[in-house]
């Protein structure tokens, strides 16, 4: 097991730059996530660890030694695709104890920790099976299996599960969790799905742009969204987000809509002319339309769609003439058409600078 | 469909397969008469006595039409197993090693396939007849390797491409290096690829005649198509002698072919995609 | 960065090296030859190398500009082409129409395309010179007991009708490869196209002029430029059919060429037809890459 040092790592494909001073400590043991949008540099990110990908500008270093220019298979890694990669012409077995055997790994022993990691996946039966002949699911496993008996220092995960269904991708993402839980390895995880990320991650890293927009823990990301990009990306449905200006009397108004919102609690707001507020779809209390009154929180609204999700139910709202989305119990529910009132609850808002992007201090 | 149309069809097909086959036919029929059933006037449609006098012949008395054949098969087999040994680590250099310059390098093995046959003839000549090369199997099986490598490379590496990269990583990261790669993973993987191509390397091989003809010049080194051409020499033609080596030098190209038609068809058109 | 050991390099490395054998063999065989014959061209020599090498500039090139045989093998050669590769397109197009359709036999149908594209250029043409013979011939045969023809035919023996004899045997051998590379660019036209045709209210003569046959230029170009480099430089058909005659009347470019340098062993004017074959082939597909990007 080893630590993962990132320091100013960037790569280049001629002159497009992929990924862009990337600065990470990854602890000893840690399960780590990227989590971006399509074509952030996550799967460079990680292919770079790997040493399938060149590493343009920055070091390396895997356990303290730099490992820029060493080779895949020395660097004390071990990776599980998202296609699985399994040798088709091979069986389980073979596939498993592929490296064991280029390490000249004496027979008996190879045998000995397939049968273990077999074991413990629930693949003893396939061993002598070819992957065509096997399930989605079983191919991840022996995917998995074949990382794991290699007993590798840093794991290395690029959407393991993406190709799975739905069930699946729940059951194998537990699995994946209990694994990490037992052997304790480093581990760095890409994936675009937030739910793996949340559920998974000891710490995870968003990617914007081939620049790390935050990295937290699950719930640091969540709550405190260090950009406007991340307060949109983590989350579901997507935050909803308001431009505001200054008004002469500390107050913030829209220019697009007649909502105004009382001075910010909390936030330095200090020399900022124009901002966005944030607040997500379930830090929304849906009251009574005649709620309207002196909390300045209360705004009147109106339901222009209500969508019933199972649990929860959506609201798109028109509040003050800005539209906006709200996650309510999908057991009683205001219908469309409806007018009604809706508290922001300040505590619960976010604030980012216009031009910058950040979130203001608090 | 209706009927009409299906009829057109079938007769269109019909007249296309007759079209295609009796040449074909008419040499099996003119090597199974006898020489007064050759040369007759009105002709014989149909062989009277139908004999196998002809091949008889062969075997006993011009047996260097039977070596003809079996040059064509060393040098045959020996372009092919070059080629894809040769074109396919290249093909699979260029397609998969992300090389600086790959896209050019495959410009240039295109380009180089364009060169007439003809234009090589006068320096390979003088070039093997300088290196001893000339009226030796290496010497040929090298030309028709040079003359066939850009079809084998570009055909390959087409073929690659169509693999999954994440296999070959995973390889990588398992410890392989590129040469095992290439044998332990990419061949057993591609070996469709490499079927199909080695057939139609061999049929080409089979088949070329201007370098053959000019780098064998001694009788007994002359492959098929030359050592059947030439053998009328001055004289009158013996067709019974002709056709007969004609069917047993075409034989080996027309079973592979019916044999393979799926490979062989999907090798040809796959190189017309790009 | 120590240059010669990064991860970069390394795969670089490993990548020249598997590249090197093929570019050997590709300069040795088809590269240096070609530059040679230039340089053939360019001066006078032996073969055996008796006579050293004497640069005579372009009087080669001079002759050749005079010498009639070779204005004739070179109109044999384009005249040759220019008939046989229309007439192969149009019937490689409906041959790849027909195997396009469903029905049963597509089996026998294939080996009808595959046999010819198989079949060696020189035996072809000897079997078809036996049939175009002119005493015992099938033709004769056939179209005398028909009636087509009064008398019998030397097919092979007058200037025109030669020609025609050798383009009938060239378009019988490669109508089919036209056709199976026209099939696989019919095969990917996806299907759909046609079911939004016929809900436009399509014919099926519609169809094809204003789907297929746009859909299917770029094979067709490709075609043609495969096609008419393999004409162009058309040697053993003639060699085997009628050694270039009637009185050099199907006497190509290469063929004359062949003559010059092994017949005649004129290496050094010979290497000058044959770099004008060259030049012409290079326009030909410089012309045909212009036309390809034009079009699109
Ligand atoms: N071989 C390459 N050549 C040029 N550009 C590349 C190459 N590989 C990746 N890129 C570019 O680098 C950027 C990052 O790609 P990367 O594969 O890391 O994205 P990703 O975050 O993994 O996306 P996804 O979620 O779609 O897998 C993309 O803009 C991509 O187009
Ligand atoms: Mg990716």
């Amino acid at each position: 097991m080893a630590n993962v040092s990132l320091q100013q790592i960037g790569k280049s494909y001629g002159g497009a730059v992929a990924v862009e001073a990337f600065n990470l400590e990854i602890r000893d043991g840690e399960f780590l996530v990227l989590l971006g949008p399509s074509g952030c540099g996550k799967s460079t990110t990680l292919r770079m660890i790997a040493g399938l990908e060149s590493i343009t500008r920055g070091d390396l270093l895997i356990g303290d030694a730099r490992m820029n220019n060493v080779d895949p298979k020395n660097r004390g890694v071990a990776m599980v695709f998202q296609n699985y990669a399994l040798y088709p012409h091979k069986t389980v077995a073979e596939n498993m104890g592929m490296a064991l055997k280029l390490q000249k790994m004496p027979k008996a022993e190879i045998e000995e920790r397939i049968a273990g990691v077999a074991d413990m996946l629930g693949l003893t039966a396939y061993l002598d099976r070819k992957p065509g002949s096997l399930s989605g699911g079983q191919r991840q496993r022996v995917a998995i299996g074949r990382a794991i008996v290699r007993t590798p220092e840093v794991f290395l995960f690029d959407e393991p599960l993406s190709n799975l269904d739905a069930k699946l991708r729940v059951k194998m993402r537990m699995e994946l969790q209990e694994l990490h839980d037992r052997l304790g390895v480093t581990s760095v995880y890409v994936t675009h799905d937030q739910v793996e990320a949340m559920t998974l991650a000891d710490r995870i890293v968003i990617m914007d742009g081939g620049v790390i927009a935050q990295v937290g823990t699950p719930r640091e990301v969540y709550d405190k969204p260090a950009t406007e990009f991340v307060a949109g990306f983590i989350g579901s449905p997507a935050m909803n987000l308001m431009t505001m200006q200054s008004a002469a009397d500390g107050s913030w108004r829209s220019n697009e809509s007649q909502l105004v919102l009382p001075r910010l609690p909390g936030f330095d707001t200090k020399g900022a002319n124009t901002i966005r507020v944030g607040i997500r779809p379930e830090h929304m209390t849906i009251l009574d339309a005649s709620a309207v009154g002196d909390d300045p929180w209360i705004l009147p609204g109106k339901v222009m769609l209500a969508e019933l999700l199972g649990a929860d139910a959506l609201l798109t709202l028109s509040v003050c003439g800005e539209t906006m989305t709200a996650r309510v119990n999908g057991v009683d529910y205001p219908e469309q058409g409806q007018q009604l009132a809706v508290r922001l609850n300040p505590e619960q808002l976010h604030a980012f600078d216009h031009d910058s992007k950040k979130a203001l201090q608090v | 469909m209706n009927k009409r149309p299906r009829i057109i069809l079938y007769s269109l097909v019909g007249l296309s397969v007759v079209i295609s086959f009796f040449p074909i036919v008419w040499l099996v029929l003119t090597s199974l008469k006898n020489t007064a059933g050759i040369y007759s006037w009105p002709v014989q449609y149909w062989p009277d006595p139908l004999t196998f006098q002809n091949y008889w012949s062969i075997f006993t008395e011009t047996p260097e039409l039977l070596r003809y054949v079996l040059n064509s098969f060393i040098v045959g087999v020996g372009c092919t197993v070059l080629t894809l040994s040769v074109g396919g680590l290249a093909g699979y250099a260029l397609s998969r090693l992300r090389m600086r310059f790959a896209g050019v390098l495959m410009v240039i093995i295109l380009s180089v396939s364009m060169f007439p046959p003809i234009a090589l003839l006068p320096a390979l000549f003088q070039t093997f007849l300088n290196l001893g090369l000339l009226n030796s199997f290496t010497g040929l099986i090298l030309a028709h390797t040079g003359l066939f490598l850009p079809y084998t490379v570009w055909m390959l590496a087409s073929y690659f491409r169509t693999l999954p990269v994440e296999i070959e990583e995973a390889a990588r990261l398992d410890g392989m290096g590129f040469l095992r790669i290439f044998f332990s993973i990419i061949l057993p993987l591609s070996w469709p690829g490499f079927v199909a191509t080695g057939l139609i390397v061999f049929i080409f091989s089979w088949n070329e005649f201007p370098l053959s003809l000019v780098l064998m010049t001694q009788d007994a080194m002359r492959t098929a198509p030359v050592g059947i051409s030439l053998y009328p020499g001055e004289f009158a033609f013996p067709w019974e002698t002709i056709s007969t080596a004609t069917v047993i030098a075409i034989i080996p190209v027309l079973v592979i072919t019916a044999i393979f038609q799926k490979q062989i068809l999907g090798g040809l058109t796959a190189g017309s995609g790009k | 960065m120590n240059a010669f050991n990064t991860l970069e390099r390394r795969t670089q490395f490993v990548g020249i090296g598997f590249v090197t054998p093929t570019f050997l063999v590709i300069a040795l065989i088809l590269v240096y030859p070609v530059v040679q014959s230039i340089v053939l061209s360019v001066g006078q020599s032996s073969v055996d190398g008796f006579e050293p090498y004497r640069f005579v500039g372009l009087e080669h090139y001079a002759a050749l500009m005079d010498d009639e045989r070779f204005w004739r093998s070179l109109s044999v050669t384009l005249i040759f082409t220019a008939i046989s590769i229309p007439l192969e397109l149009v019937l490689g197009v409906g041959l790849a129409l027909l195997m396009n359709e469903s029905f049963h036999g597509k089996g026998l149908a294939r080996l009808a395309v595959l046999f010819p594209w198989a079949l060696p250029t020189a035996l072809n043409a000897l079997i078809w010179r036996w049939m175009y013979n002119a005493d015992y011939g099938l033709f004769n045969a056939v179209g005398l007991e028909s009636g087509i023809i009064g008398e019998p035919v030397n097919w092979l023996g007058d200037e025109t009708l030669a020609m025609a004899s050798m383009v009938i045997v060239s378009v019988w051998k490669t109508s089919s490869f036209m056709a199976l590379i026209i099939l696989a660019g019919l095969q990917s036209i996806p299907r759909d196209l046609y079911e939004a045709g016929r809900m436009d209210g399509m014919s099926r003569w519609q169809e094809f002029r204003e789907i297929t046959l746009p859909l299917l230029k770029g094979s067709i170009m490709v075609a043609l430029i495969i096609r008419s480099m393999d004409a162009l430089r058309t040697f053993e058909l003639p060699f085997s059919l009628t050694d270039g005659g009637p009185d050099s009347a199907t006497e190509t470019l290469s063929l004359y060429a062949y003559k010059v340098i092994f017949e005649f062993v004129e290496f050094n004017a010979g290497s000058a037809i044959v770099v004008v074959q060259f030049a012409v082939i290079f326009l030909l597909s410089l012309l045909y890459i212009f036309t390809l990007r034009h079009k699109d």
